[in-house]
């Protein structure tokens, strides 16, 4: 492949790297982990870039091929096991407006969605993105009704693990 | 407030703190190989088109098979070599179409399916393949019941003790118990490699097809 596809496409990924990295949050528990995924993702969306084409924006497409990654094409390599826990501290801003009881939240919050399936995740995911569900409905190919009939049950299952 | 707003608000604060990879060290991610499942499925499936065709192949080769020369029975052993090579031309074929289709760019669904399309044509090659190993063997012990000669002179000894019902059955019932081992060792081989290949993909994929009923 040209030089310049190659520089193309580093470019834009450098740009773009935050949609991967947070793919690889909520699909990853320790950082071998993450920097695996990562990889894997970034070589798959090399591999698919010659057929890119400009009609769809590329943060767009690189959900998709980040979330099939995630999904169905990762093979989880045996230097990921580690026990070094990427805790989510390490995300965590040291807000203006600190507050204790919100931040304690959060962090149950984020342990509950690390509990779901990898499909309820990628619900989650795209949620969180604030992808419409046209959107989700597309990239993981199931009707707009399911997917919100779906994402209702996340929901009730988010407060379930949250409230035993 | 709902959870999932909560959690929104702050994922989507959270912008600038991730780890922030250089032009250089995306570079050379891209030049490194992918370990994905497809490739591992593609080297697997690969490695049992030729499997089976070597041994279907030594099958054919075996010294033993040059005793079916004695036996005139080409007429039946020709079209079984033939179907032999159309199975595998046909089913490889397929294989191919199948993978070529294969795009991470589709629907996570399609994707799921496309992989699963893929294997299944190789697991069909490899059901078709015992199907035609297990006609084999019963016309091969058929031919030699007619036209072996050391088997004719045991059936007729046979026939004079009055053990000619007992003789075809332990042979029909010996040969049934090897192929019933050797496809229960596939079998058993086939549950260990895939079951860890193919366990996550599956549980996706019912998860998705669940969510249509």
């Amino acid at each position: 492949m040209s030089k310049e596809l190659e520089h193309n496409f580093v470019e834009l990924l450098e740009k773009h790297q935050n949609i991967i990295h947070k793919v690889c949050r909520l699909y990853t528990n320790n950082y071998d982990a993450h920097n695996d995924l990562f990889q894997e993702i970034t070589i798959q969306l090399w591999k698919a870039y010659p057929k890119f084409r400009g009609d769809a924006k590329f943060s767009t497409w690189m959900y998709r091929v980040g979330l099939n990654t995630a999904i169905t094409l990762y093979r989880k390599s045996k230097r990921t096991v580690s026990t070094q826990d990427f805790s989510d501290v390490q995300f965590k801003i040291s807000a203006e407006e600190y507050d204790d009881t919100e931040e304690q939240q959060i962090k149950l919050l984020y342990n509950a969605v690390r509990q779901l399936n990898d499909i309820e995740k990628a619900l989650v995911f795209l949620y969180l993105e604030d992808k419409n569900y046209n959107e989700i409905s597309e990239t993981l190919g199931i009707s707009e009704v399911n997917a919100r009939v779906k994402m209702n049950r996340v929901k009730t299952k988010l407060k379930t693990i949250l409230n035993p | 407030m709902d959870e999932l707003e909560l959690l929104k608000k702050d994922w989507q604060k959270e912008n600038g703190n991730y780890p922030k990879l250089s032009y250089n060290e995306i570079y050379k991610m891209i030049l490194k190989k992918s370990s994905s499942i497809v490739k591992w499925i593609f080297i697997i499936s690969i490695l049992e088109f030729v499997l089976w065709s070597v041994v279907s192949f030594l099958l054919k080769d075996a010294d033993y098979n040059q005793r079916f020369k004695e036996y005139h029975a080409e007429s039946i052993m020709t079209p079984l070599m033939i179907l032999g090579y159309v199975v595998i031309a046909y089913f490889l074929y397929r294989f191919f179409m199948n993978y070529r289709n294969i795009s991470v760019t589709d629907s996570a669904k399609v994707l799921m399916e496309n992989i699963l399309k893929t294997r299944r044509t190789v697991k069909q090659y490899v059901a078709v393949n015992l199907g035609l190993m297990v006609v084999s063997a019963f016309i091969i012990l058929s031919i030699q019941f007619n036209r072996d000669e050391e088997m004719i002179s045991v059936i007729e000894k046979a026939t004079a003790n009055g053990e000619l019902f007992k003789f075809y059955a332990i042979t029909i019932i010996v040969t049934l118990l090897v192929l019933a081992l050797l496809i229960g060792v596939l079998l058993l081989f086939y549950y260990l490699i895939y079951g860890i290949l193919l366990k996550r993909l599956n549980k996706n994929y019912r998860e998705l097809k669940k969510l249509e009923v």
